[in-house]
């Protein structure tokens, strides 16, 4: 892998987690690497996001807003002049009732590019012995090109008009 | 089952409680449900909307009530489900519709619509699929 590629996908990976807000801060989710498949991401047991008691099965709500989320990530690192990106639809197939108490890990992918739409796919599996497949998701994203993106935004005041 | 009967039961399910959604209409093959804003729901940083996942999860669990609540003996597996999303929802309630489009012996189709200020103006529609057991 290219030393530049690598840097990008460090930099991109840090912002996305340190700028995160709202669920995907509640998800606590960690950037475990990439490759050719797809950047793979780790989300620890949450006991808050089951629906038995004790808990034990995830919503598959859950593995949804995950996937929805590391989508979302994989575009950033994938298209570079990315500024925004809006979910247009999303299709989940829940291959397994979730109910684990390991950690979830999921591997996503942006497999094509058009100037105005992302396609992207994903897997997610228990890391426990076994390392089931639960689910498998893919979603397409309208996307806003530019020179600034959703980072620059954040953290740079808009110049007076 | 009453809405406020189906609010106490749906409660005990932890994330059902960090949904925080509510049963405000029990009909035969329709429910409708509104969830309070929260900032654990954002999806977009910037502009504060909610999180396409979020929407997708409380849409699929008031789609669940929908078959639910006239089979309390039996449980639910989602199999599948297809959300479009229409437009950003932004840092306001969500309101949610069910209706179960068809129900057979092995398996329910359910269909959720969810918006905002407007019942015209939705925020996503979605396709759920539940099997039986």
């Amino acid at each position: 892998m290219l030393l530049k590629e690598q840097q990008r996908f460090e930099q991109i990976s840090t912002l996305w987690i340190t700028r995160a807000k709202g669920f995907i801060t509640h998800m606590n989710l960690r950037i475990e690497g990439h490759g050719p498949d797809g950047v793979t991401v780790r989300m620890p047991f949450n006991p808050a996001f089951c629906i038995d008691e004790p808990p034990t099965l995830l919503h598959g709500g859950v593995l949804t807003a995950l996937l929805d989320s590391v989508f979302g990530l994989v575009n950033f690192i994938a298209i570079d002049d990315i500024s925004t990106m809006a979910t247009l639809d999303l299709r989940v197939d829940y291959l397994r009732p979730a109910q684990s108490r390991a950690d979830v890990l999921v591997r996503a992918k942006c497999y094509h590019q058009t100037r105005h739409i992302a396609f992207n796919s994903g897997v997610i599996w228990f890391d426990d012995d076994k390392g089931d497949e639960v689910a498998r998701g893919c979603a397409t994203f309208a996307l806003t090109r530019g020179e600034r993106n959703l980072f620059d935004i954040q953290t740079t005041p808009r110049k007076p008009e | 089952m009453t809405p406020e009967e189906t609010n106490t039961l749906l409660m005990k399910r932890p994330f059902f409680r960090f949904l925080g959604f509510t049963i405000v209409n029990i009909e035969e093959g329709h429910v409708a449900a509104q969830m309070p804003f929260s900032e654990s729901y954002i999806g977009n940083p910037v502009m504060n909307y909610y999180h396409g996942g979020i929407i997708a999860s409380v849409m699929e669990a008031v789609a669940s009530v929908a078959v639910w609540q006239d089979l309390r003996n039996r449980s639910l597996k989602p199999i599948n489900l297809t959300v479009d999303y229409l437009r950003p929802a932004i840092a306001e309630p969500l309101n949610v519709r069910a209706t179960v489009l068809r129900k057979g012996r092995r398996m329910a189709s359910v269909e959720a619509v969810s918006w905002q200020a407007e019942p015209e103006i939705s925020v996503a529609k979605g396709l759920f699929h539940f099997l039986l057991a």
